[in-house]
């Protein structure tokens, strides 16, 4: 009990420590980087969930990411919606595509599940482009207000960093109760074995469907608020790479992880800026890490795919050889 | 009175019949062996009662409860509970989590109920590691509680496959093949558990191929060949059968 007190108590100063990075930055470019890494951070465990836990493939969450941020932007922005209504809202919507998406996809297993979702994702690229009414298409849709609650409006950078940060960690937070309890072994569970999830009264389908609404709500809160945050949206931030981007950095950050997801993201997200964060650095160098981050990051999967394969085999080997010793 | 009552069971899977029109009865708080030479439809036997596999025709009532239609978990909602021949373990998760994961359907907590850790849900979370500690303690697993169900010999994942199933406070057990690849003291051992497990109120039916264990612990024994049904009765009966020990002629010498 008292361990864990000083846990609890660690992760409170943890969290403030956090939050309180936004308040310590002064630099706006830089306010506005770590912004986006809260909004990657809130997408990603969303995925992590599905993927590292439940181990169902998902090439569409920048989709999800779109919808939430488009139907937050357009009820703020065109129909006046308040805020915290219309982030909400947007929340639902991205759930209910996510459900809709989910029930017939699920039916389908690893590659077909990832093609099907990658579709998704490429008809939602082309919604946001031709529903011109709502997002504006290609040109995009701006002057998104900012949140606001009552009469209090958050438009500084660091008040949105802050904002960002918070509703991370609390994703966070209730995304690894979920994993250390009921749900989150059902969720594991049916990720190791199907027949075996089934056997202990699993109901897979419906865990499958559930956990998918609930990545692709995750997403679309990010998207709402990553919307307000800008100010100005576009298809382009909502394309598969981004899909395949958090994709990587579940894979890279290991199953049955959160904390390896978020370390892995949150290098993705910073990587691009890598000249703007270190003064140090020469601009060519920054310019070329810059047009080479996609390489980088296919690079880094591919080689923790094989380390991973080759460490897995290792133990696989070591294990046999123990099971053969007690046989003897 | 019977707690499961089988009834002209029926499966074919193309030109292979099998299953054949079995019927038998499995009464409360009794172990019954359900036996036969490899391929004789026992596993097949299994999926159709617990809604892995429809049959083409026959009916199975428990409790006065239709089982055939229902999906997997339904079955287990109904107090049925299977283990498999290959070891279907959780592996990333610890032992203490796999009987956990056992009692899904006893527990309540939904996805919202976890994320903000309600009181209620903490409560449940406690009660139900209270009671996995029992049902380890029962089956002599709990010194294993923390080990990860992948890293377990054989033997002992056998053992943590019934402390799944029982986690679920069945009714009806089906553990196919509880002994394969268990050595002669932990063959002793399961034996052992099975009549506690007995003599604890839950009807047992298992597929067995170590005919010791079988004579040992089960108050009936239905015998089936090319999926048909050969014999039924108590043990004792069951070795002296002629139409069995033909069914094992070739397989009789090592067996029985």
């Amino acid at each position: 009990m008292n361990a864990f007190r000083v846990r609890q108590w660690f992760g409170v100063i943890v969290a403030m420590a956090m939050l309180a990075v936004p308040l310590v930055v002064t630099d706006r470019y830089v306010l506005k980087v770590l912004t986006f890494v809260g909004v990657n951070a809130i997408v990603v465990v969303g995925l992590a969930l599905l993927f590292g836990f439940a181990g169902q493939v998902s090439l569409g969450h920048a989709a999800f990411f779109g919808v939430g941020a488009y139907a937050s932007a357009f009820l703020t922005g065109t129909l006046g919606v308040p805020w915290l209504g219309a982030v909400a809202l947007a929340v639902v919507l991205a759930c209910v595509v996510g459900w809709a998406v989910a029930v017939p996809s699920l039916r389908l297993k690893g590659h077909y599940l990832a093609m099907a979702t990658l579709g998704f994702n490429e008809i939602m690229s082309v919604v946001f482009v031709e529903a011109r009414a709502v997002t504006g298409g290609n040109d995009g849709l701006g002057n998104i207000p900012f949140p606001s609650i009552g009469p209090l409006e958050l438009r500084s950078p660091t008040a949105l960093c802050v904002l960002v940060w918070a509703v991370a960690l609390a994703v966070a937070l209730a995304a690894r109760n979920i994993t250390l309890s009921r749900p989150g072994r059902a969720m594991r569970a049916l990720h190791a074995t199907e027949p075996g999830a089934l056997a202990v009264g699993i109901d897979v389908a419906a865990v499958k469907v559930r956990v998918f609404a609930l990545s692709a709500g995750l997403a679309g809160l990010a998207g709402a608020l990553y919307a307000h945050a800008v100010g100005f949206i576009s298809p382009s931030s909502f394309g598969l790479d981004f899909s395949i981007l958090l994709m990587a950095a579940v894979v890279l950050g290991g199953r049955e992880s959160l904390l390896g997801p978020l370390a892995a993201m949150t290098a993705f997200t910073l990587l691009p800026y890598s000249g703007a964060l270190l003064p140090g650095i020469p601009r060519a160098v920054a310019e070329t890490i810059q047009d080479w981050v996609p390489d980088l990051v296919g690079l880094t999967v591919v080689l923790t795919l094989i380390v991973r394969a080759r460490g897995a085999s290792l133990r696989f080997a070591t294990r046999k050889q123990a099971e053969a010793g007690e046989d003897s | 009175m019977s707690l499961l009552r089988v009834r002209g069971l029926d499966k074919r899977f193309g030109g292979v019949h099998a299953v054949r029109d079995l019927s038998f009865d499995v009464h409360p708080q009794t172990i019954k062996a359900l036996i036969g030479p490899n391929g004789a439809g026992k596993s097949t036997v299994f999926n159709l009662l617990t809604g892995f596999e429809r049959p083409d025709s026959g009916s199975a009532t428990f409790a006065d409860a239709e089982l055939i239609g229902l999906r997997p978990h339904e079955v287990v909602r109904r107090g049925v509970v299977r283990t498999f021949q290959e070891s279907r373990l959780f592996d990333s998760m610890t032992v203490e989590e796999n009987v956990l994961a056992g009692m899904h359907l006893r527990l309540r907590a939904s996805m919202l109920g976890a994320a903000v850790r309600a009181p209620r849900v903490r409560a449940e979370e406690r009660e139900a590691r209270v009671e996995a500690a029992h049902v380890m303690r029962m089956l002599g697993i709990e010194r294993h509680a923390h080990r990860k169900a992948g890293d377990l010999p054989h033997g002992l994942r056998r053992v943590v496959e019934v402390a799944r199933a029982l986690a679920a406070r069945p009714k009806l057990l089906l553990l196919d093949e509880p002994a394969a690849g268990l050595d002669g003291r932990e063959t002793e051992d399961l034996a052992d558990a099975l009549l506690r497990i007995r003599d604890t109120g839950v009807t047992l039916l298992i597929v067995e191929h170590d005919m010791g264990l079988v004579m040992e612990v089960s108050d009936e024994i239905v015998v089936i060949d090319q999926g048909r049904k050969i014999a039924e009765g108590p043990p004792l009966l069951i070795q002296k059968d002629p139409a069995v020990l033909e069914a094992y002629l070739g397989e009789v010498g090592d067996r029985v």
